[in-house]
């Protein structure tokens, strides 16, 4: 509670002050500065939902400006209305154009995601420049500020509007990124498959996302209009989007603070280069800065020498440069480029992100305590273990290519046991757990659960079918905690929609989850964990997570793909007795093992693949005695006429 | 419309789409080893020509020119992977997309105040007068570029098929891990790639230069196209990319004779858009199998 006291605190104090100033100051150059300062703010908000949150480079994010500000001002000029439907207007085309550019973009990654988005700017430019009739083109567009509610909107009066919309903003937005969907962009950015296996869609998280962020950028694109009431298209373009992705790296990602601090050094930077005394203390500070992180990282040996040296040159470049150069708003450019760059590999969590460091072992204000577990016979009640039929799968295929990974599998899932799977490394059966759980499509053959076609291809359909899985190479959202990594994946108890969860009334359902999930750790020991970050666990501590995560899912089908790899002697048992809890509570297991002594210990029927084809099945002492498994396992038998077949087998 | 002039806007376009399509290239290298591709590429083909310029202004001879400027280009792209790409594979980020662009915004801060921000003329021998071929009028200036990135892709690709040093390229872009672990440094083959893709660069600027003049703001169209166009062919096919960069130049400049030049851009953005829309592993790209 005292946590969030101090956090609220800091920001009604930031806000109550930004808001008295006016009444103090009439200086009409500190107020545009501070209008511009709220107008920022709200721009490099919505950036940080795709920069931050998804950690996808967006370099659309100015097109939406532009965009907005160019729909606030013809709806003023051309349909002759008021402030509100041309803001509602500005909001709507960010919204509505990013969820459309975003729809294809967003299956991509990394540089083509950026490489889209840079497309996408520079199209916009061109609109907006070519489309001479509606926009003036390069003329640019002219208007004059509406009225609100028929009240004319001196520049105080405007100002108090910005900055009560960047407080709205601020507070729908802190809302949203603390519930699910917060949650969910940033596990989506860890590993979108357990997203998708986690029943979180990926894809529509992402685009609703990169929408979001859009939205915001054409809310300020509005403001940007009514406040500087003169728009030209060479105003949005590639130079200010470094200058706003300078803002966030700067100011910290995954931060409103950070996005605020961003939004202060963007509006004082043209300051800043306007007189080279000023710059030159600055560049000089700087270089301290540099050169003092730089060389204890060097001497804690917590930071490479490129890291720690390089922002020291750049700085150094600055430095020498500002005594050199005669005008510096010149090398204006260079200027951001090298303070960029000593940012993103100097300080890669931005200002926000070191001082929320710092200031988190000045005060060591403690965690809001969790709720007690809820009782797992009522979220997760047991199960009738009647062995009827669950999973059938009927001659199914996967083909790759030439390569028959799965070639004909006709197999029968018990309601209530655990059904093992096993054989030799490419035997199939990862294949045959990543087209149960629609990574993969089948080349053929169905699959039916409960009587019911499982979707084909699609790991999220799946998931909503009632199936989860763990996965073989560890896909645990490491930056979230071990809590978070449960939350995500929890079914069942996030009901609030979305208007809701903005305002912050879905406290409630929130302590119920948590409960819910606090059930789950505990369930496999990991309750007294449950706020440490996944990457930050045991190896064998993670492999838990994985299974109390699929669990979250309160799945009629549990698929394991190989709990056991890699775990010591001591946390294979545990993970043993873990399996058996989770058994008696009658959900269906499909165990991948290696482990032999796993495997007799848990399974009631064992299928044994090899070269894609069933070679034996049964109960594992039945498997075990089976020639042909024998034989896949060991290799022929000496057979005694050959000349050397009493000589041991090869290893 | 006569046929004889779209016949004509067309071959010249497709020649120009060449140079696209050698920047893509440039692209292709990067990414076959390290994954990562330089968003300031633009900046490296302005500055490569602006020395190139340079060095002829100097008095150096055209040929002599040539040289100097991939040397060049090779240089700063060995500064572009030093300073903005290694540290972010190490750590495995993405951190190389914001750095590869801070440092071409360096490069173009730098240039403006070195060489000054007016367009200036590229002097070449190569003469501009237009000659006669199968009913198209071209000029010796445009075949040159035909000829150079041509030249340039045949020797890269003779490189990496028949010396040890381009096997190991070849082996890194492969697969990484198992390359290191047959003692190929993948940290050298990155850079050779990185010095390769600032050749290119600076040969694709060379060679563009004497057409369109050479300014700060030079390569800010070319380079879209060209990201265009390698995202469109799929980042690992060398073919795809000139046949993409042809059809590419061809079809816009049939758009700015019909629409007007400032749409100009405008087809390569769409047909970039509709390429990730319907298959986002380019045209000539392979799908890739997701494993877990």
């Amino acid at each position: 509670m005292k946590r969030i006291l101090l956090l609220r605190g800091a920001e009604l104090i930031v806000f109550a002050f930004l808001a008295t100033i006016p009444l103090l100051v009439v200086n009409p150059y500190a107020l545009g500065l501070l209008t511009l300062l709220a107008i920022y703010g709200i721009l490099l908000i919505g950036l940080d939902v795709t920069v931050g949150y998804l950690g996808q480079v967006n370099l659309a994010h100015v097109a939406f400006l532009g965009l907005g500000a160019y729909a606030a001002g013809l709806v003023v000029t051309r349909l002759g209305l008021g402030m509100v439907p041309a803001l509602l207007a500005a909001t709507v085309v960010g919204l509505v154009l990013g969820g459309l550019l975003a729809l294809p973009a967003l299956r991509l990654e990394g540089p083509q995601f950026a490489l889209a988005t840079l497309s996408f700017a520079a199209l916009s430019t061109t609109a907006l420049n070519e489309l001479e009739g509606l926009t003036g083109g390069a003329q640019g567009l002219s208007l004059s500020r509406p009225t609100l509610f028929g009240h004319t909107l001196t520049p105080p009066l405007f100002y108090w509007l910005c900055m009560v919309l960047l407080a709205v903003v601020w507070m729908l937005m802190r809302n949203l990124l603390a519930s699910q969907w917060g949650r969910a962009f940033e596990a989506l950015r860890d590993s979108p498959i357990a997203t998708d296996a986690m029943g979180v869609g990926t894809y529509a998280h992402k685009v609703a996302a990169f929408a979001l962020g859009s939205a915001l950028g054409g809310l300020a694109g509005g403001l940007y209009a009514f406040n500087f009431q003169y728009l030209q298209p060479q105003s949005f373009t590639y130079d200010l989007m470094i200058i706003l992705l300078l803002g966030v790296v700067l100011g910290g990602r995954k931060s409103l603070w950070g996005a605020f601090v961003g939004a202060t050094v963007i509006v004082l930077l043209p300051n800043l280069l306007s007189s080279r005394h000023l710059f030159q203390i600055f560049s000089g500070l700087g270089f301290a800065g540099a050169l003092a992180a730089g060389v204890r990282g060097l001497v804690k040996k917590t930071t490479r020498p490129f890291q720690a040296l390089a922002p020291v040159v750049a700085m150094g470049l600055l430095v020498v440069g500002g005594l050199l150069v005669e005008n510096t708003e010149d090398w204006r450019k260079a200027i951001f480029a090298l303070m960029l760059f000593s940012v993103v590999v100097g300080l890669p969590e931005g200002i926000m992100g070191f001082l929320a460091l710092f200031l988190a072992k000045l005060f060591r204000v403690p965690h809001a305590p969790l709720p007690e577990p809820a009782d797992l016979d009522t979220m997760l009640p047991v199960r009738p273990a009647d062995g009827s039929a669950l999973l059938v799968l009927d001659d199914l295929k996967r083909h790759f290519g030439g390569v028959k990974a799965v070639d004909g599998l006709s197999m029968t899932v018990r309601a209530g046991t655990i059904h093992g799977l096993i054989g030799p490394n490419g035997s199939g059966k990862s294949t045959v757990v990543n087209v149960i759980s629609g990574l993969y499509t089948p080349t053929a053959g169905t699959l039916q659960l409960r009587g019911v076609t499982l979707p084909s291809g699609s790991l999220y359909r799946v998931a909503q079918a009632g199936v989860a899985r763990t996965f073989q190479n560890l896909q645990l959202f490491g930056e979230l905690t071990a809590l978070e990594n449960v939350l995500v994946a929890l079914k069942g108890v996030y009901r609030n929609p979305l208007p809701m969860v903005l305002l912050g009334l879905a406290r409630r359902e929130e302590r119920t989850a948590q409960a819910e999930a606090l059930a789950l750790l505990e369930l496999i020991g990991l309750r007294d964990q449950a706020l440490v970050k996944a990457k930050d666990l045991t190896y064998g501590a993670q492999r838990f997570l994985e299974i109390a995560r699929a669990l979250a899912r309160k799945p009629d089908l549990l698929i394991l793909d190989e709990p056991a790899a890699g775990l010591a002697h001591p946390d294979v048992l545990q993970q043993i007795e873990f399996i058996q809890r989770i058994h008696q509570r009658g959900i269906t297991i499909i165990l991948i093992e290696h482990h032999m002594d796993v495997v007799s210990e848990l399974c009631d029927t064992v299928t044994v693949l090899d070269g894609g084809r069933i070679i034996a099945e049964g109960t594992p002492d039945e498997v075990k005695r089976h020639p042909k498994v024998v034989e896949a396992y060991l290799g022929q038998p000496p057979q005694p006429e050959l000349p050397g077949g009493t000589e041991p087998l090869p290893a | 419309m006569n046929a004889a002039i779209i016949g004509q806007m067309a071959v010249s376009g497709a020649l120009m789409g060449l140079v696209y399509a050698l920047i893509a290239y440039g692209f292709q290298l990067t990414f076959a080893t390290s994954k990562s591709i330089n968003f300031g590429q633009g900046e490296l083909v302005m500055v490569s020509a602006f020395f190139s310029l340079t060095l002829t202004n100097l008095g150096f001879p055209y040929w002599a020119m040539v040289p100097g400027g991939l040397l060049f280009g090779a240089l700063m792209g060995l500064v572009v992977e030093r300073a903005g790409v290694r540290l972010a594979l190490e750590q495995k980020s993405e951190g190389w997309i914001l750095l590869s662009i801070i440092i071409g915004l360096f490069f173009f801060s730098a240039a403006e105040n070195i060489w000054g921000r007016d367009d200036r003329p590229f002097p070449t021998p190569i003469s501009a007068d237009p000659i006669h071929i199968l009913g198209v009028d071209v000029t010796r200036l445009e075949l040159s570029v035909a000829v150079g990135v041509f030249a340039i892709m045949g020797l890269i690709e003779l490189f990496k098929r028949r010396t040890l040093l381009g096997k190991a390229f070849e082996a890194v872009s492969a697969d990484r891990d198992a390359a290191e672990l047959m003692g190929i440094s993948s940290t050298r083959t990155v850079m050779l790639s990185y010095g390769l893709s600032g050749s290119v660069a600076a040969l694709a600027g060379i060679l563009v230069s004497p057409i369109t003049t050479v300014g700060p703001t030079m390569a800010s169209a070319l380079i879209l196209k060209a990201f265009s166009v390698a995202v469109v062919a799929g980042l690992d096919s060398g073919f795809g990319v000139v046949l993409v960069g042809m059809f590419l130049g061809a079809l816009e400049s049939l758009a700015s004779f019909y629409l007007g030049s400032g749409w100009r851009e405008a087809p390569g953005l769409i047909l970039l858009i509709l390429a990730l829309a319907l298959r986002p592993n380019g045209v000539f790209g392979k799908a890739t199998i997701r494993k877990v």
